[in-house]
């Protein structure tokens, strides 16, 4: 019911942003995935729903949360919709409970005996499951009432059921596990325990015990075809029982126990509230860390398993798994993420190094194999088990993925047959779980699986009969040379196509011969084999083609001036072979800049030449490089311009950051359909109209790149970022006609998805090219409750062929734990996942409906989860404003959003930056989308070598990360800006003599030049260091970052204070200001 | 016309090179033929005749074998069988030549995939009907050229399903068969018994009137 309610409250279909455009989706016959999702599934937390319905205030939940409300006009179709209350009330009521955050405890033994009859309706022979359930007590979830396990009564339990009878939620269901004081009390379905254990017979052994697939379990084979031998292929299949039972108990409990080890959810619950009252106020800033390993160190999770790791491998023995041990990792664990912050009064948040992603509350062993948290990363790090506990956390729940980047190491199969679930289609992980030698259980579906012949031989050790120690097991990410059968025809060549602009505007702004040079420079680095082929096209009001046929004595160009009806005007030789052809192409490169030099065309087809290029590309596919200057126009897709200058610094909404016409999202559309990715690279001093322009790289999984004011004499800076980019940009990895699929456990679900790429199905992104550098996020709701799981896992799958030819597959698996309390939610949320999902979500949010409001929805997220935590987990109401230590820096991120380019009002943004930055979000892989939200400051005037890295006999200095504060700058410093797609060196107008002459080479502050971009290269110990602390943050992302040097005169200056986020500019508000408006609003 | 080329090896059908369809036009309705083809390779084994057309509506599938390789190519109905098979061979000789030792060896569908290139020149100077008429002297040296074996892909295809059928067709006679026999059987002895059964009841009958009534 409550869940229905929510829905109606918030308008459903209102806030369903990101829908690729299904009404030009050819192929998609499913219904189109956000909206389809939003209108029929359980409601996903969105923060970035409209609100339509709901208050007028700020606050996008009304206050009560969640009142249960009557059914709103919930479509009836949905089957589970009606049903779900009914199944979920008892579970949320009732199974807390039995899952008290001692599960570990220390006497499991007679207890357990005593609970397992009830339990058994299921078939497995008693005697061994009694022996396994010891052996795995851990993994024991069923605990009956509290037994006499002194260890465990901490003065906790009692305070949580006050907060939920307090606050307005149903009563009963949805309360914090309080085991004994939830149990007996009189809620409205106080469901005893039989009433619902022979609807639910997988509660009785340990949920992941073979023999009782669940019953939701996907078919499991024809029935009765128990003892058969392994070859037949269909029956294999079938649940273990009868004579196979022991031997996979056995398997099961070495394997999971280990997952459900780790942190027994809840089991920190009893320390905070101890805590003496005045903790909080202790001035004492966090433990910072200093250095990312001693922070890995100190991470709470990572400490209780600790003391018992395990020597073996991926299966602890069941023996290690003493309850007593765990009991102890209970008392030593410390929930640092806990720990209770008032923002208001402690000030240094900021950890002085870049702050490093949470770790999954999961044993050693699980966490050893677990995806790096640079290509997946989960929003909360503990998966809520319902909906509902979601819904009251508030935050969001979603992945951030970075599936196809630069990796130093990744291991590479070849094998024919690639193992998957026979049902979900999952690739084998390091995650699922033999049941014995021959079958394997998939974690995403609980189907088992036979395991193939060829799988038992271990190529890497040469030995037979250990599928798990295969590579595919042991490691979370990892690539497989694809067979066949997964390729719909030959993997195409590398085909590159670059379509320029050759307009006066263009050749004023003097790229083309930077492109040329760059071009000629790399085009022995372009990826590709024999087979590669390029092709050129020029366009200003006509289209100008290349011939470069073998035997020709120089380039041939034709020019084909009917820009309403394209067509090629001859069927081959325009794009051609690399290497046979590399002499034309050179020649072609270095007379090009040339050609135009007088040209007086100013009109721009860019809207035909991409029609030509497409149809050059449409037999292979290949990728597209459009370079445009100017606003298109001429012919087809010509654009008007819609910015007025004057309402750049407006207050008010900004409009036009939707496109105004769909014809580059068809053509991108089409161009996705054929294998064509299209990047732009935009350069231009003049609106362009990248909103509009833009759709043609989103959809078709380009990439795009904005160059403001670029001109080769007044803007060097630019010209050298472009010099970069395009050498990143012509050399990196490439890999063509690829999709990518996102799988998770059942019971989740992925409803939007952020990025460039096109949705062709309901998880299916067709990427037509697919790049290092590309970011991608989606969204998740919790369909079905996850309580009988310990963990879940994600897969990423990506699918392409390599510059090589080769078709193969990439796929990332990640595993996070499942918790039941709102705490350990709170406490595994990862909060820079947070916010750039929030980020994402704003930005479709202000493209479907307005910036205002994404701005007003951002504040509310920040208002709903603090308000949530504070009433739902705090057990002592303070003053202030409290936070949990993992979500400190919340705020600070919210208002660094606000006052991001992209979403920033009242100064002055050109509409063509803010949609560009609002694309950034999107597309930058978190890791540099941060700090494009929240950039970091250093002080450079004093860098020492102490506690420097050493980087290839290169000695980095690491210089603490300040906060964005003008009261940190200070006239006698230096200080070095990070704003991702840009660097500024401030210098102090008493800066240190010793800094500028020794860095900078001058000899006083006023003899700094005006427009200073580089760092001059002196013999220097301190010009060394400064050097190489830049070179290092510049090596580190995928774009070229340009720097400027500026002082207190500098035109530049305004942008930097800009990033000063802390500070109050007169349109908005300073960090304090903000906090007391997120207190205001929470008390409210 | 030539639309599809595809090498591939004899043993298991893996395909080691092929040519991306370059024409836009007819590139979409070949997806049915592609995986036509790709039945076909698998199918294929040393007993197979080497040389062989096969009809498939208005397109032919010419195929090529020679030293564990096939060369197969999909083309119009109406273009020339020579030419055709004038390309193959050319084709296999090339490709012979430079991988031929390494075919065997090869795990990975499409490794030769590089070979595309001459595949594509080839192709442009057969397909060119100028050029045709030069190259028209050298396909007069296939001698047996008229021999060609002629067949239609369908039945190629289904060929293991027909025998199939066959199969199950026969073992549905043999067990009909052998239900007749015991059947006819069952009938013998029935009416065997009932032959003496009527042989004792005369006896019988004979024996009671004589006891009784010549006594």
């Amino acid at each position: 019911m409550s869940t229905a309610g929510f829905n109606s409250q918030n308008g459903t279909g209102t806030g369903q942003t990101y829908t690729n455009g299904p009404s030009q989706n050819p192929v998609a016959l499913q219904p189109p995935p956000g909206v389809g999702y939003g209108m029929n599934h359980q409601p996903a937390y969105n923060p970035m729903q409209a609100k339509v319905l709901g208050p007028p205030g700020p606050p996008l939940y009304a206050s009560g949360p969640y009142q249960p409300v009557p059914p709103g006009p919930q479509s009836g179709s949905y089957p589970v919709a009606p049903a779900q209350p009914l199944l979920t009330r008892p579970q949320i009521g009732v199974l807390p409970s039995h899952t008290p955050p001692q599960s570990a405890s220390p006497v499991p033994g007679p207890r357990l005996a005593q609970t397992t009859p009830p339990a058994q309706a299921t078939p497995p022979p008693p005697a061994v499951t009694s022996t396994s359930y010891y052996t795995g007590p851990p993994a024991w979830q069923y605990a009956a009432p509290r037994g006499p396990a002194p260890n465990h009564v901490n003065p906790a339990v009692a305070a949580p059921p006050h907060m939920s009878h307090g606050s307005a939620q149903p009563p009963g269901p949805g309360a914090p596990p309080t085991s004994i004081h939830g149990y007996p009390q009189p809620a409205p379905p106080p469901m005893p325990l039989h009433t619902y254990q022979p609807n639910r017979p997988a509660y009785g052994p340990p949920p992941t015990a073979p023999p009782t697939m669940k019953p939701a379990a996907p078919p499991a084979g024809p029935p009765g075809t128990t003892g058969t031998p392994p070859p037949p292929k269909v029956d294999g299949d079938v649940a273990g029982n009868g004579p196979q039972a022991p031997n996979s108990y056995n398997h099961v409990d070495t394997r999971m126990a280990g997952a459900a080890q780790p942190g027994p959810p809840g089991r920190h619950l009893g320390h905070y509230p101890s805590l003496p009252p005045g903790y909080q106020n202790t001035s004492a800033p966090p433990p910072a860390p200093l250095h990312p390993a001693l922070q890995a160190a100190t991470q709470p999770y990572t400490q209780g398993p600790q003391p018992y790791q395990q020597p073996g491998g991926p299966g602890p023995g069941p023996a290690q798994l003493s309850p007593s041990m765990a009991a102890m990792s209970l008392q030593s664990s410390t929930p640092e993420a806990l720990r209770v912050v008032n923002l208001l009064q402690e000030r240094n948040l900021l950890p002085s190094a870049p702050v490093p992603a949470p770790t999954p509350c999961l044993t050693q062993d699980l966490q050893k194999l677990n995806c790096s948290p640079e290509v997946f990363r989960c929003t909360l790090t503990s998966i809520p088990q319902t909906q509902s506990l979601l819904n009251k956390a508030k935050l969001p729940l979603g992945l951030l993925l970075h599936p196809f980047k630069d990796l130093s190491q990744l291991p590479v199969v070849t094998s024919s047959t690639i193992v998957r679930c026979r049902s979900c289609r999952t690739y084998i992980n390091p995650f699922v779980s033999f049941l014995d030698q021959r079958r394997w259980k998939c974690n995403l579906c609980y189907r088992v699986n036979d395991v193939p012949e060829e799988f038992m031989y271990n190529p890497v050790s040469r030995s037979y009969g250990e599928p798990h120690k295969r590579p595919e097991v042991q490691n979370a990410t990892i690539e497989f040379i694809a067979p066949s059968e997964y390729m719909l025809r030959p993997p195409q060549p590398a085909v590159y196509l670059f379509v320029l602009d050759v307009s006066h505007n263009a050749v004023e702004t003097g790229y083309l011969s930077v492109f040329c040079q760059s071009l000629l420079d790399n085009i022995n680095a372009l990826p590709g084999d024999s087979r590669t082929k390029v092709g050129f096209i020029t366009f200003d009001s006509t289209i100008h083609f290349y011939n470069l046929q073998e035997g020709l004595s120089q380039p041939q160009m034709l020019i084909v001036s009917d820009i309403e009806d394209i067509f090629l005007p001859t069927p081959d030789s325009l794009l051609v072979n690399l290497n046979e052809c590399k002499e034309l192409v050179q020649d072609l490169l270095k007379s090009l800049p040339n050609l135009f030099e007088k040209t007086m065309e100013t009109q721009s087809a860019l809207g035909s030449a991409l029609q030509a290029a497409f149809k050059l590309l449409s037999p292979t596919g290949g990728r597209m490089s459009v370079f445009q200057t100017q606003l298109p126009n001429l012919g087809v897709g010509a654009l008007q311009s819609r910015e007025d200058p004057n309402q750049r610094a407006s207050a008010k909404d900004v409009q036009h950051l939707s496109p105004a016409t769909d014809f580059y999202k068809k053509l991108a559309l089409d161009c996705s359909g054929q294998q064509v990715a299209v990047d732009l690279f935009l350069l231009s001093a003049q609106y362009c109209d990248l909103a509009s322009l833009g759709c043609i790289s989103r959809f078709s999984a380009g990439s795009v790149y904005y160059y403001p004011s670029y001109h080769h004499q007044h803007n060097p800076a630019q010209v050298e970022r472009f010099q970069r980019d395009l050498k990143r940009y012509l050399t990196r990895k490439i890999g063509f006609e690829a999709v990518m699929r996102i799988r998770c456990t059942k019971g989740l679900s992925i409803h939007t998805f952020h990025g460039n790429f096109f949705v062709r199905s309901t998880d299916l992104l067709s990427l037509p090219n697919v790049n290092p550098d590309a970011g991608f996020a989606v969204q998740m709701s919790i369909e079905e409750n996850l309580d009988d799981m310990q963990v879940v896992s994600f897969q990423a799958a990506l699918l392409y062929t390599s510059s090589k030819g080769e078709r193969r597959i990439r796929v990332h698996t990640m595993c996070l734990p499942v918790v039941s309390s709102l705490s350990d939610v709170f406490a595994g949320a990862d909060v820079q996942a947070v916010t750039g999902l929030l980020a994402c979500m704003a930005v479709d949010r202000s493209v479907t409906s307005s910036l205002s409001d994404a701005r007003d929805a951002m504040t509310n997220a920040a208002i709903d989860s603090l308000s949530s935590y504070r009433q739902s987990v705090l057990t002592i109401q303070q003053p202030g404003l409290l936070a949990p230590a993992c979500l400190r820096l919340f705020p600070l991120y919210i208002l660094a959003l606000l006052k991001q380019k992209a979403f920033r009002t009242g100064t002055s943004t050109r509409l063509d930056e803010r949609v560009f930055a609002m694309y950034q979000l999107k597309y930058q892989p978190l890791a540099f989308a941060m700090l494009m939200i929240h950039p970091a400051l250093y002080r450079v005037d004093d860098l020492s070598d102490e506690g420097a890295l050493n980087i290839s006999e290169r000695t980095v200095p690491q210089p603490r990360v300040l906060q964005l504060s003008v009261e940190k700058l200070s006239r006698e410093g230096a200080f070095l800006m990070d704003a991702g797609l840009v660097m500024y060196l401030w210098i102090g107008r008493n800066c240190h003599q010793n800094f500028l002459s020794q860095v900078l080479g001058v000899s006083s502050y006023a003899a700094v030049p005006e427009k200073l971009c580089f760092l001059p290269e002196l013999d220097t110990a301190e010009s060394q260091r400064t050097r190489a602390l830049v070179s290092w943050l510049r090596d580190q992302r995928p774009f070229f970052p340009s720097l400027h040097i500026i002082r207190d005169e500098s035109q530049l200056k305004p942008h930097f204070l800009q990033n000063m986020i802390e500070d109050r500019t007169e349109s908005a508000l300073s960090y304090y200001e903000f906090l007391l408006h997120l207190q205001q609003q929470i008390s409210k | 016309m030539i639309f599809l080329t595809v090498i591939a090896r004899l043993a298991d059908g893996l395909p080691l090179a092929a040519s991306i369809q370059e024409d836009e036009q007819s590139g979409r309705d070949l997806q049915h033929y592609q995986s036509q083809a790709k039945q076909l390779l698998r199918k294929l084994d040393a007993q197979s005749p080497d040389r062989c057309m096969l009809e498939a509506g208005n397109m032919n599938f010419c195929y090529f074998i020679s030293q564990g390789v096939c060369c197969l190519c999909l083309c119009d109905a109406s273009f020339p069988k020579k030419v055709a098979f004038g390309y193959l061979e050319d084709l296999q000789n090339e490709f012979c030549e430079q991988y031929g030792k390494r075919v065997p060896e090869v795990t990975r569908p499409y490794s030769f995939i590089e070979f595309d290139t001459y595949m594509q020149k080839t192709k442009k100077s057969y397909v060119d009907s100028r050029a045709q008429r030069n190259l028209s002297s050298v396909s007069t040296e296939l001698q047996d050229i008229q021999r060609i074996m002629v067949a239609n892909i369908e039945e190629v295809l289904q060929r293991g399903e027909a025998l199939s059928a066959l199969d199950t067709k026969a073992s549905n006679l043999r067990s009909q068969a052998e239900k007749y026999r015991s059947d006819a059987r069952f009938l013998n002895t029935r009416s065997t018994y009932a032959k003496v059964a009527a042989v004792v009841l005369v006896f019988v009958t004979l024996i009671i009137y004589v006891r009784f009534w010549w006594l």
